[in-house]
């Protein structure tokens, strides 16, 4: 293969002294150290690397830079690598991502026969029926589909982020960029340069002699100084509210084992220094491979070594544009003929098949080339601004969008998105943004920085015929007419239509020429159409690299160990993993029924009450009666948000004239924390009460069963724990197993006689395990929530959320005298009030009459013609009655004792069931939990 | 990620916050009417523009404070009086 | 060489009478045009405001175009004009996700939205536009047994109306999405998903464009760039609505419909009606197309996220509604690292996939997770807002039905559970189960 590479030129960026092997579609390559994949296939005379999206026409190097949207390859596992960009790694396997069966021949380029009947937005106009057919139709439309290729099991890699704190971040390392860095240094700011190419200099690296002993001056200096911190190939992906500022960093990882890492930095201000974008220009084939814009010749040229072709036609706009000239002539590229669009010159087409053979000019010669470089136009990146509410502005002079006006005082706009310059201009427009970064930062009034104006410069948008605006979503500015044509007229209809700027180079090389054809068809003034916003992210940024290292805590007891060696069977209860059986839960609850059993219930929510208005606090958040609970007595209650709607439920105790402690629901622990400081803070700021969550502060084991008594009587030393003492509903205050301070109170959630233990959490394991040692000879036996469930299911106690819903007052939940509507106020009290007498559905008990059925929970409940009229909420196989039971939700005129409902089944069919006199089915008065 | 001036711990990411809402005056529960109640339970001003609502601190210091805040440009500022009434 | 402004317009049919229906839209339309390189005439005219119209609907988006469409096409009431104050699919209909499923909570709301998924099988033959709707199933993930029991009260409460859907367990979830990850030792892990084969995702501009083609077809004026900045409204009790100010003149109009997302306040404010809504953004992003690997959409309530994938190969996400409301469509980085966290969760394979760009559309919330619909206390304006953050799926539904209400004067039974009064008498509806994250 004839090779193009030139002799060492000085300011490239390869080194000769390092080849790199690799693979291109399975053949066998080689390039050097410091050269783009894209530079090393050229450089080998690769001139096609991708098909288009549509038409399937072969693409070759457009721009030769991060943006150009036909150098896409899959390299390894990793799809849509910007190949222009990507410098070669060893052993790197990079192969084109929609091409079939090989770039080479690619059987979907027929689409270009059918190309005039492939209008923007044919799809709309078709495939309409028949409709059966539509999937078929799917298919063929997904061949379109382009891009790379994902693995199901691919491997996640590692991905970090990182806080920043710096007072001036300065996207770009251009000229202007490495001067605001330098001077917002010089003047004390802490300073991160963030430069998307793998080296600092933006447009000098492919300069002649003196932009490159400008270059390495200004690299030296920014070198020279520690307080600025450099991110070569990375990226400022977006700036957001209040100058949050992310960046993606690609480089300086490989060390730590990390593919990327995102930077988030609360900037104190953000200096935009991205440069110009080189614009195409829109003729007929300008698509061919062979047609590149003057910078990627440059580039290519300079930084790679790389001779872009052997016959050139260069037409040019601009100064850079004749340097392209200069370089290609330096390169030993024959130039056949230069077209100069600022003497009128222009051209018509570019002609071949697979790539340029020959260009015919504006005024019908034809002149053969291999190699057509236009340099016609700029475009300004504006997005950052753009996302900090900057609107640019048409400059028809400059023929460029230049930044508005409006800027907020902490992003400064400098370089060539501002204006045009010679070198030393450039840098010093950035060394005034960076001085004036720095005082904005430290909390300077902003000050204005001198324009930067925009160089005259011919507007040069499109020739006399057509071509692509948008070569990644193949649309030409034909396809953008027909649209206006149609009625899609503004620049959002237009491009929703066509999908022009919508793929994956984001619109930088897009938008102006799709904007200037709206321009032109509907005969307005480019500035007056407008442009479609901006969107975050500036560049393309990877999932992993937002998610970085997933934390996402999980919450366990001090006694979790112990459950998982006694064979706990997990249960993922919101943040908590706890146990929900350890094998047998029918069994765990026959046992707690029959002797005695633990349960660790420390993710129950607990709260510290202090203060000599407690008692007013809870008679405003319970729906009952607080005030004249005594001192070591405990009452269940529930709490109403405003609107009557039950949101969570406890139990809370007295434990001294101006001390309580509060338990809640396991998930509502935090909301009602939450609900309890409103009210104090908000609503009642007079009331002297002190809140302290104590959730995790304490470990809590519920003893239940005949028994526990019993055991806990060889643990407790100093507290009476006879029936006459210590009753229901009380609290004590205890040693248990050695552990002083420890919470008891009797309480019956199981419907056993039972004690609920708080025991400081650290202690927590060994009090389990002193009850597991003095329960062994009582028969006793460790139970999980499972079981739990089933005990407080046979006993009608209610679960938050579960059996009632987002609509469920207290008067439906079976609460009775637990609303005392009589009370002066309470959260909720007025809803309740006149909820009364309503038909809202009420909570019941209900035994499917065959009782070997054990109805599936959230069953719907109907009657005559499939009209629900409630659901199961509750069901479970009962162990004591040895029967199914379960709680529901019916509508009142059902709820009637004795009344039977049907189920529908699931899996089809249905069961009847009979509601019961009271929610609880064991044990309906309580006496074995009042022994 | 906007920046809450919290008037106890200074400007902290809006993440570590609840936005509470706007506040409304809550009717006498004696005396009030369901149209009244029902009005305070859902009706809202929802400006597009400065309006003045609660915030809680819940990742920091758990105080409920009030500031106005631009719901078209999402600029924050802190209220004079950092009482809540 | 092209430079603007010299050359002419092209739009010389932009005003002016017009057949009856639109040129139709065929494969052969395509060869003959194609063939013979002639353009497609345009699909809408603009038009001079007149100062009176029977029906003004405030909202060029899939609930204004579709209201103003089945007017025409169903009732024959065509003096309508849709007002909008930028381009039309605008608003929300043009920046959500295109999800469309009838997978809700309760009867009525199953009833509803599967009336909304049953027009939108039919609509590319009812609008002769290609709307695309690809019905490729839709899965909602169940990551605890509470949110299990959750699908399994909706899978039940659709299959008594008839709708398909069904609990299933890991391993057919595992079929249906081979990279979703349902291995049990996942922080959260999957224990099963309510799969409706009915639902599936749509080209929501297709939909926009479908209708405002068909509506304009059929005589109703679509006025893009008119902004109403007030709303007439003649004193009694209760008042009446009499027109509208809009930025290009005054109309005047008996009946004025609020079909605005984002702004239904600022509407209703003009008219004095008071509503119970607060607006959020809802954000939404969009990867680098890859090969096809997703076939379904892919929704988790715990998880706060949902996905899936165009035919062109990029992945949508979406997640739940800004946690302050806003009226900024700005997009924030946490919304993308979330959305980017929760979905490796899911799908860990695809770290190296690329977001390309992300927005925000503005939501109106709710405090039963059900829209407003209907008439209001001002005698003639009528309401079609507080759709949160699943409007888009019920454009169609609520289209016919605010049509058949302003024809007939009578709420059809299907939309009553959705009038303002409820927030009155307290009869909030029962949604709150199927919108935790509801897409």
């Amino acid at each position: 293969m004839t090779s193009y590479r030139l002799p060492p030129l000085p300011g490239e960026e390869i080194d000769r002294a390092q080849p790199i092997s690799f693979t291109w579609n399975g053949k066998p390559h080689s390039g050097f150290a410091g050269d783009t994949i894209v530079s090393a296939l050229a450089a080998a005379g690769v001139r096609t690397f991708s098909r288009s999206l549509k038409y399937h026409r072969p693409r070759g190097v457009l721009t030769a830079s991060f943006v150009d949207p036909n150098c896409t390859l899959q390299v390894d596992d990793e799809p849509n690598v910007r190949a222009a960009h990507r410098r070669l790694g060893p052993g790197m396997t990079v192969t084109s991502q929609n091409a079939w069966p090989t770039l080479e021949f690619d059987v979907k380029a027929a689409n270009q026969l059918v190309g005039r009947f492939l209008t923007p937005g044919f799809y709309y106009k078709t495939f309409m029926s028949p409709r059966p057919l539509w999937p078929a139709y799917q298919k063929v439309l997904s061949r379109f589909a382009v891009g790379g290729r994902t693995t199901r099991d691919a491997p996640h890699g590692y991905y970090d982020q990182r806080f920043a704190h710096v007072d001036v971040v300065v996207a770009g390392a251009g000229p202007a960029g490495m001067g605001a860095a330098l001077a917002a240094a010089e003047a004390g700011a802490d300073v991160l340069l963030v430069e998307e190419e793998y080296d600092l200099g933006g447009h000098l690296r492919w300069g002649g002699a003196d932009e490159l002993a400008a270059l390495a001056a200004l690299r030296a200096e920014i070198r020279a100084r520690p307080d600025i911190e450099v991110l070569p190939n990375s990226v400022v992906t977006g700036r957001y509210d209040h100058n949050w500022i992310a960046v993606l960093q690609r480089s300086g990882l490989r060390d730590s084992g990390v593919v990327e890492r995102l930077v988030k930095i609360r900037a104190g201000v953000l200096v935009v220094a991205p440069g110009l974008i080189e614009r195409p220009y829109v003729f007929e084939g300008n698509d061919l491979p062979g047609v590149m814009l003057g910078t990627a010749v440059r580039r290519l040229i300079n930084l790679y070594g790389v001779r872009p072709g052997a016959r050139a036609v260069v037409m040019t706009a601009n100064p850079e544009g004749d340097a392209a000239v200069a370089d290609l002539r330096r390169a030993g590229v024959e130039i056949t003929r230069v077209v100069d669009a600022r003497r009128g010159e222009d051209i018509r087409r570019a002609i071949g098949h697979g790539g340029v053979r020959e260009v015919e000019l504006g005024d019908g010669t034809r002149v053969e080339a291999d190699l057509l470089t236009v340099s016609i136009g700029w475009t300004a990146p504006t997005s950052l601004l753009n996302m900090a509410g900057n609107s640019p502005v048409y400059d028809a002079d400059a023929a460029r969008f230049r930044p508005g006006a409006a800027m907020p005082p902490d992003v400064i706009a400098a370089g060539g998105i501002v204006g045009d310059g010679t070198t030393s201009d450039l840098v010093e427009h950035g060394r005034e943004a960076g001085r004036e970064a720095a005082r904005r930062a430290a909390g300077g009034e902003p000050q204005a920085i001198q324009d930067l104006s925009g160089a005259r410069h011919p507007e040069v948008f499109r020739a006399d015929t057509h071509g692509f605006v948008d070569y990644s979503e193949d649309v030409s500015s034909k396809d953008v007419f027909g649209a206006v044509r149609e009625g899609y007229e503004s620049a959002e209809l237009a491009k929703r239509f066509t999908t022009a700027t919508m793929g994956p180079s984001q619109g930088k090389l897009e938008l102006v020429n799709t904007i200037s054809v709206i321009a032109e068809a509907t005969g307005s003034l480019l500035a007056d159409v407008g442009t479609t916003v901006w969107r975050p992210p500036y560049a393309p940024l990877s999932l992993g690299a937002l998610a970085g290292r997933s934390s996402e805590p999980s919450r366990v007891s001090a006694m979790h160990r112990w459950h998982v060696e006694h064979g706990m069977v997990p249960l993922v209860a919101g943040q908590w993993i706890r146990p929900d059986s350890y094998g047998d839960p029918q069994a765990e609850a026959r046992n707690v029924r029959e002797r005695v059993g633990i349960i660790d219930v420390t993710p129950l929510g607990k709260l510290d009450l202090r203060g000599p208005d407690v008692s007013r606090l809870l008679e405003c958040v319970y729906t009952n009666t607080w005030a004249n609970l005594a001192v070591g007595s405990v009452r269940y209650g529930v709490m109403c948000a405003e609107d009557g709607v039950v949101f969570d439920d406890g139990v809370t105790g007295r434990l001294g004239e101006e001390q309580y402690f509060m338990s809640t629901t396991s998930s509502g622990a935090a909301a009602v924390w939450e609900w309890l400081e409103n009210w104090l803070q908000t609503a009642h700021p007079e009331w002297q009460v002190h809140v302290t969550p104590v959730t995790t502060a304490y470990a809590s084991i519920n003893v239940a069963g005949p028994r526990s008594r019993d055991l806990m009587s060889r643990l407790v030393e100093d507290v009476d724990l006879s029936g006459d003492a210590f009753e229901y509903m009380r609290v004590r205050t205890g040693t248990v197993a050695g552990v002083e301070d420890c919470l008891m109170w009797r309480i019956g959630f199981t419907g056993e006689l039972s004690y609920e233990l708080h025991v400081p959490a650290s202690y927590g394991l060994h009090v389990w395990e002193a009850l597991m040692a003095a329960g062994a000879e009582l028969g006793i036996a460790p139970f999980g929530v499972e079981a739990q469930r089933i005990l407080r299911l046979e006993k009608g106690h209610f679960i938050v959320g579960q059996d009632t819903d987002g609509l469920t007052k207290a008067g439906s939940a079976g609460l009775g005298g637990l609303v005392r509507l009589d009370k002066d106020d309470f959260s909720g009290k007025p809803e309740l009030v006149w909820a009364q007498g309503t038909d809202a559905p009420l909570l019941v008990a209900l035994q499917p009459i065959d009782g070997t059925v054990v109805p599936v929970e959230a069953s719907q409940i109907v009657v005559g013609d499939r009209r629900i009229v409630g659901r199961v909420t509750s069901s479970r196989m009962s162990p004591t009655l040895g029967r199914s039971i379960c709680l529901a939700q019916l509508a009142p005129e059902l709820a009637d004792p004795g009344t039977t409902v049907t189920i529908v089944r699931p899996e089809g069919g249905t069961i009847d069931a009979v509601v019961m006199a009271s929610l609880a089915q064991v044990d309906p008065d309580g006496v074995r939990l009042r022994a | 990620m906007i920046s809450i001036p919290c008037p106890y711990c200074g400007p902290r990411n809006s993440g570590e916050f609840r936005h509470v809402g706007e506040s409304r005056p809550r009717p006498d529960p004696q005396t009030t009417t369901p149209q009244e109640w029902r009005s305070y339970l859902y009706l809202r001003a929802n400006p597009q523009g400065w309006t003045t609502e609660s915030w809680y601190h819940a990742a920091g210091c758990r105080r409920f404070f009030q500031l106005e805040r631009s719901t078209d440009t999402d600029e924050v500022r802190a209220l004079a009086d950092r009482n809540m009434t | 060489m092209g430079s603007n402004g010299q050359r002419q317009a092209v739009n010389g049919q932009r005003t002016g009478a017009r057949s009856r229906l639109p040129a139709k839209y065929s494969a052969l339309a395509l060869v003959k045009r194609g063939a013979t390189h002639s353009d497609w005439p345009l699909s809408w005219r603009t038009h001079e405001l007149r100062s009176r119209y029977d029906v003004v609907i405030v909202g060029a988006g899939v609930h204004g175009l579709a209201t103003a469409y089945y007017l025409a096409a169903n009732h024959g009431v065509t003096n309508v004009a849709v007002l909008d104050k930028s381009y039309l699919g605008g608003g929300g209909s043009g920046r959500n996700t295109a999800i469309l499923r009838a997978n809700y909570l309760t009867p009525e709301g199953v009833r509803f939205y599967d009336r909304s998924v049953k027009l939108y099988e039919n609509l590319a033959s009812t609008l002769n536009f290609n709307v695309m709707f690809s019905q490729r199933g839709h899965l909602t993930l169940a990551h605890n047994d509470s949110s299990l029991r959750t699908m399994r009260w909706r899978a039940e409460v659709n299959k008594l109306q008839g709708v398909d859907s069904e609990v299933i367990g890991p391993d057919e979830v595992k079929r249906l999405a081979p990279y979703l990850d349902v291995s049990t030792h996942t922080r959260y892990p999957i224990l099963g998903a309510l799969y409706h084969p009915p639902g599936g995702i749509i080209r929501h501009d297709a939909v926009n464009w479908g209708y405002a083609r068909a509506a304009d077809a059929l005589g109703v004026e679509i006025h893009q760039n008119t902004q109403v900045v007030g709303i007439d409204v003649a004193a009694g009790d209760p008042g009446k609505v009499t027109g509208v100010r809009t930025t290009r003149g005054a109309v005047s109009a008996p009946v004025v419909i609020n079909c605005t997302a984002g702004w239904a306040t600022t509407i209703a404010d003009l008219a004095g009606v008071a509503l119970p809504i607060t607006t959020h953004p809802l954000q939404a992003a969009v990867t680098e197309p890859v090969k096809v690997f997703l076939r379904t959409v892919v929704v988790s309530g715990s998880l706060h996220v949902y996905v899936s994938q165009t035919d062109r190969g990029e992945l949508v996400f979406g997640a739940s509604v800004d946690p302050y409301p806003s009226y900024s469509t700005r997009g924030s980085l946490e919304f993308i690292e979330e959305v980017a966290s929760h979905v490796l969760e899911l799908m860990p394979a695809i770290a190296k996939l690329r977001v390309l760009r992300q927005w925000a559309g503005l939501c109106d919330m709710t405090p039963d997770y059900s829209p407003i619909m209907g008439l209001t206390p001002v005698d003639g304006f009528l309401v079609d807002v507080g759709w949160g953050t699943y409007g888009f799926k019920a454009g169609p539904v609520s289209g016919e039905a605010m049509a058949e209400l302003v024809a007939t004067g009578k709420t059809p039974e299907l939309i009553e559970p959705f009038t303002l009064s409820r927030f009155d008498t307290g009869d909030l509806v029962g949604e709150k189960g199927a919108a935790a994250v509801g897409h």
